[in-house]
């Protein structure tokens, strides 16, 4: 469940080169690990790469996360919170 | 056109179709099994490469000793040289830089990856790029050639291919049921209609033994790319097109006795034994994987992305061509076709391309995906 001050980063990541989802989704993971775990920012990315829907999920559920994958129109929604 | 032509034009595209459509599924990405090694310590969709190998040995061997192959080892195939290694060495940086292997481009171009089709150009450019250098190239894999005339390891011991294939096959069987005990075959996946990689890599050694049988060669595509290149620059330039000494050569000329057909082509711009079976599978793997992504409602197109990544799969596309021609083949005429039966050519690439995908990876996180 969202808390009211809980603010939503958005990457489309859609198109973009492999594996750029991974490797945007880590990376703003580093950045922004504070904000996470403490509830305050949620990161979703948006991917047309099939094997993202695996690797991010797998990376980021290692690291403590909790990630769920959804099939929007024609594309996957990722989203990552603690 | 003969009906035997035909007939090998259809096994093409029916195995491209099906290639296409697997890879699809399971986004196998060969450039990404071999850069994800390095980048993230990922090794599962190798070892489903490693099966698609070893489960090809299996059925190409099997074929062998039933007297299913028309040729054996088959064409193309020369003796090893250091072109291979420094072939495959640039392959894997073009692969990783173009974000897919010159079969991964085709099946990302057909569930509509815009940078994939960048990178399809990127390969006719190279390809048509190594044309002019082919002379001094030729010269220096002459000069570093090695054991003249000897294609296999079996051939390099005098032995026949069943003492060296079958131990092979009964130590990766026993690591295969390590693997499957400890859970590390499948994937937790979330893509709608998913195949797992193990299932794609058995099915793509099925589709390959087919080619082999069929056609007396397992898939190969990038003579056609240069094919391609060839035409176009005929259009531009064609007395500097009759200059070249790499579109007059003919590699390919051998008999395909069940159709009664003799195999003969290369790189020229023109419909020959080359067209009628890479043109076919180049199609195939596009459409294959279209009506997978169709059937998945997930063909899409997207155009507005960063210009660095324009610029690395446009570049990965002309390294990756030179050096497929350079190497000579790609890594899926490598490693899906020679390694199966131990080509020494193959085994050099394959060294090689771990090489490049390892500098690929950096050049990727360096320079592409900074942030």
């Amino acid at each position: 469940m969202k808390s009211e001050s809980m603010t939503v980063v958005e990457f489309d990541i859609r198109g973009q080169i492999c594996p750029s989802s991974l490797l945007i989704t880590l990376r703003e993971i580093n950045v922004r690990q504070k904000n996470i775990r403490s509830g305050a920012q949620q990161i979703v990315i948006l991917t047309d790469n099939r094997d993202a829907t695996i690797t991010v999920p797998d990376a980021l559920s290692n690291m403590g996360y909790v990630v769920s994958v959804e099939k929007k129109h024609n594309y996957y929604v990722i989203e990552v919170k603690v | 056109m003969s009906s035997a032509i035909l007939i090998v034009a259809g096994i093409c595209l029916l195995v491209g179709l099906a290639a296409g459509f697997l890879m699809h599924r399971s986004d196998y990405c060969m450039a990404g099994m071999f850069r994800d090694l390095f980048l993230f310590r990922s090794t599962l969709m190798l070892r489903t490469l490693l099966l698609l190998i070893i489960t090809s040995m299996v059925l190409f061997e099997g074929a062998h000793l039933c007297g299913l192959l028309p040729f054996y080892p088959y064409p193309l195939l020369g003796s090893v040289s250091g072109a291979n290694i420094i072939g495959g060495f640039l392959f894997g940086i073009g692969m990783v830089l173009a974000g897919g292997c010159v079969v991964g481009t085709l099946y990302k171009m057909g569930a509509g990856s815009v940078l994939s089709m960048v990178a399809f150009i990127g390969l006719l450019v190279g390809s048509g790029f190594y044309a002019e250098i082919h002379p001094f190239w030729s010269i220096l894999a002459k000069k570093t050639a090695i054991l003249k005339g000897v294609i296999t390891l079996p051939q390099l011991f005098s032995v026949e291919p069943g003492w060296i294939i079958w131990p092979t096959v009964l130590i990766s069987i026993f690591f295969f049921l390590k693997w499957l005990k400890q859970g590390l075959w499948l994937r937790k996946a979330y893509a709608e209609g998913y195949l797992q990689p193990w299932r794609v890599a058995v099915g793509l050694s099925v589709v390959n033994v087919v080619s082999y049988i069929g056609v007396g060669m397992p898939m190969g595509i990038t003579t056609t790319y240069a094919k391609i290149a060839g035409y176009f620059e005929n259009l531009l330039w064609p007395e500097h097109l009759a200059s070249l000494s790499y579109f007059r050569a003919v590699p390919l000329n051998a008999r395909l006795s069940w159709l009664d057909l003799q195999l003969v082509g290369g790189a020229a711009p023109k419909i020959d034994a080359v067209a009628y079976i890479q043109g076919p599978v180049i199609i195939g793997i596009v459409l294959g994987s279209a009506i997978s992504a169709i059937m998945l409602r997930e063909l899409q197109f997207h155009w507005r992305l960063p210009l660095r990544q324009y610029l690395s799969v446009f570049i990965g596309g002309i390294v990756m061509a030179l050096a497929s021609r350079m190497a000579p083949a790609c890594n899926v005429w490598h490693l899906m076709g020679g390694l199966p039966i131990l080509a020494l050519q193959s085994i050099v690439f394959l060294v090689g391309l771990f090489g490049g995908a390892w500098v690929g990876g950096c050049l990727l996180t360096a320079f592409v995906m900074k942030a």
